[in-house]
């Protein structure tokens, strides 16, 4: 049992002026479920990184368990006061098996050796997965890691259980079980968690304050409040009018043949025939996890699938990868994964050097750039940008390229209201005036109607095109 | 045997090799290096690697200087035979040690700092990790029409970057699990350092200096 106090917390970045957190105070109490929410990039990460001790405070007082700051509580013993869970699942492990980080994690907390194996055991039963115990941490799913994380936390029997964002590239029916794991500590043993999320659906039941992480500042509501907020919070609703099953006029650009995903311990895609049509602005839509992504990596020869995919009638694996390359691009989810110079200028000037340079003459690339709001970022360092404006560059990047088939993955990630709209704008023109082949994934699904025109659902390992939603 | 002092005992045969001209030595070794391979199922795949490239590097450096004239026949075999006892030698640690326990011998019997131990372990760790980043790098780069070879320098750069925020991600997720530098731990798992392998140490150690002396003109 601990309670998590936070006060006058103020917290800047270096180089930044404006401070993401502002004399902040939030008192999280021991042995309920706080879910603390906001806007992305408002600074949840930042604070659950100052409370888990990862990111050294400007005031060791500033935050307290019980009273006590971390940096007074003895080393073996402050993985037992907080833990934290991370985003990514792949990215909080230092061993090869699980069997082996949980022994690493015990080793840490000065457990006897006579009763690690035990603990082990007991961790990995409360969660469900015995049978992953000896398993490569690497081979797992991003749900089983999360598990085995969680596993580790129980093991160590954390007081405080930090949660950043734990589902976003989680199944629901996995997400489900790690809430009903996670209740159930803080129910039966007191755990006090705070758990991040800026989607709120499916809390109501178990949630007892919702906090509010708004300029810098948090605000703790009460329990009315809090269910008056969750039943306030309707998840976005996908409304594609323009779509319809494709005919036979359309001409076929990608094609699959019995093609399938993963591998026997993981299935994405079972063997399936699937046409992706030339000209057509294509959206995929399906549970996180569930191979779209993998798709994607599929198609630009960047991982593994079995059966055949062809381009134009042509085996993608007898193609030239440099002209492949050229005909069928890939926008990827991680912005930072396309840049490959060290300005915004060098980076259009890329581009420009070999992309449609006929379509996206300087005067129209300097008036995209005024849309977006990036007109007077084009001297900076890339890495310096937010978020937002890396995604908006990134996409005007490999905009100017126009390859025939452009894939976009996740392209409005992280982007306010005011942006999509004009991202969907000049996506819509030029996909138009260039005729390109668009296949793209979204979870955002407000503002696609203009441009989508068909739509493939992925569910239970296979994709199916869908009719209009009205 | 126990992988510390295997470790050291490969370094300090090799070092005494360095400095010595007895190539009946050497080839002593790559005799017993062959056999300790070959007894623990060394891939014919993997064996055909640790011959052929030093083959290339020593048979260059042999004609280079034969062509040069100034070298005895004694020393082209010794330089060649040398070599092979680097790679091999080399070679049949790696194929008999997994870098876990080596790790864990490192923290426990050679009294390593655990953080030096675990960040050569996390190091090794992230080799498919770099392979996968290089090759979306590259797939970037040719999306974009730029060919990026093993010299670009972009390629490093790019490399770079994401090694360092994997350094980043790497140290969270230590603490995250209670790691704390400089701080006392437990083994799950403990690291024999028994008499046999200090016999074997003394013994191998002793042999090599009997051959150097023998051998040496």
């Amino acid at each position: 049992m601990a309670t998590v106090t936070v006060h006058a917390l103020t917290f800047t970045y270096p180089k930044r002026t404006q401070p993401v957190l502002d004399d902040l105070d939030v008192t999280f109490p021991s042995g309920k479920f706080s879910l603390l929410t906001g806007v992305s990039g408002g600074g949840k990460s930042t604070l659950l990184k100052l409370i888990a001790g990862l990111t050294p405070l400007p005031d060791a007082d500033a935050i307290t368990f019980d009273g006590h700051p971390l940096t007074q509580i003895a080393p073996a013993k402050r993985a037992a006061t907080v833990a934290m869970l991370f985003q990514e699942p792949s990215t909080q492990f230092t061993m090869d098996t699980v069997v082996n980080e949980l022994r690493f994690a015990l080793e840490n907390q000065r457990v006897d050796p006579a009763a690690i194996p035990a603990k082990i055991t007991a961790a990995l039963d409360f969660i469900g997965i015995a049978d992953l115990r000896d398993r490569q941490l690497m081979q797992l799913s991003g749900g089983e890691q999360q598990k085995v994380a969680l596993a580790i936390i129980v093991a160590m029997d954390s007081d405080v259980i930090l949660l950043d964002e734990p589902f976003a590239n989680i199944d629901p029916p996995t997400r489900l079980a790690l809430l009903e794991k996670l209740v159930a500590l803080c129910t039966q043993r007191g755990k006090t968690i705070i758990l991040a999320d800026h989607d709120l659906s499916n809390y109501d039941r178990w949630v007892d304050h919702l906090a509010v992480l708004d300029a810098g500042k948090v605000t703790l509501l009460s329990p009315t409040a809090t269910q008056a907020r969750f039943a306030a919070f309707t998840p976005d609703k996908l409304r594609l009018t323009h779509v319809a099953l494709p005919t036979d006029d359309l001409t076929v650009s990608l094609q699959g043949t019995q093609l399938a995903l993963g591998h026997s311990q993981r299935q994405l895609l079972r063997p399936q025939d699937l046409a992706l049509f030339a000209h057509q602005a294509t959206l995929i839509t399906g549970p996180n996890g569930s191979g779209k992504s993998t798709l994607f990596r599929a198609l630009v020869r960047l991982g593994a699938y079995q059966g055949q995919l062809t381009y134009n009638g042509q085996d993608i694996r007898k193609l030239s990868r440099k002209r492949y390359a050229r005909q069928v691009g890939l926008m990827f989810q991680s912005a930072s994964a396309q840049f490959l110079n060290v300005t915004v200028a060098e980076e259009l000037a890329l581009s420009q050097k070999f992309g449609n340079h006929t379509y996206f003459t300087p005067e129209r690339v300097q008036d995209l750039l005024t849309q977006l709001h990036l007109a007077d970022h084009v001297d900076q360092i890339i890495y310096s940008l937010s978020s937002g404006q890396q995604k908006k560059l990134q996409l005007l990047c490999m905009l100017i390229m126009a390859p025939n088939v452009l894939l976009l993955d996740e392209p409005l990630k992280g982007l306010d209201f005011a942006s999509i709209q004009v991202v969907m704008r000049i996506l819509t023109t030029v996909q138009r005036d260039l005729k390109l082949t668009l296949i793209m994934i979204s979870h955002q699904l407000s503002g696609l109607d203009d441009l989508i025109t068909l739509h493939l659902a992925l569910d239970q390992q296979q994709l199916t095109y869908q009719e209009a939603t009205p | 045997m126990n992988p510390s002092l295997k470790l050291a005992l490969a370094v300090l045969i090799a070092l005494e090799v360095s400095f010595t001209q007895v190539w009946t030595v050497n080839v002593a070794l790559i005799a017993i290096s062959l056999v300790l391979m070959l007894i623990n199922h060394v891939t014919v795949k993997r064996f055909l690697w640790l011959t052929l490239v030093p083959l290339f590097f020593a048979s260059a450096l042999v004609w280079s200087l034969t062509l040069q004239g100034t070298a005895s026949h004694h020393f082209l075999i010794v330089l060649f035979t040398r070599m092979f006892v680097y790679v091999y030698m080399g070679g049949l640690f790696t194929q008999t040690t997994d870098p876990l326990t080596l790790t864990r011998s490192l923290e426990q019997n050679a009294k390593l700092p655990a953080k030096f131990a675990y960040g050569f372990l996390a190091a090794f760790n992230l080799m498919p990790k770099i392979q996968a980043e290089v090759a979306t790098i590259r797939a970037a780069a040719l999306m974009r029409g730029q060919e990026l070879h093993v010299w670009s320098p972009q390629l490093y750069f790019k490399v770079i970057l994401a090694a360092m925020n994997w350094s980043d991600q790497l140290a969270a997720a230590m603490t995250s699990h209670g790691f704390v530098e400089g701080a006392p731990r437990t083994h799950a798992i403990t690291v024999a350092l028994r008499a046999r392998d200090w016999w074997i140490f003394a013994l191998s150690l002793v042999v090599i200096q009997v051959g150097l002396f023998i051998g040496l003109p």
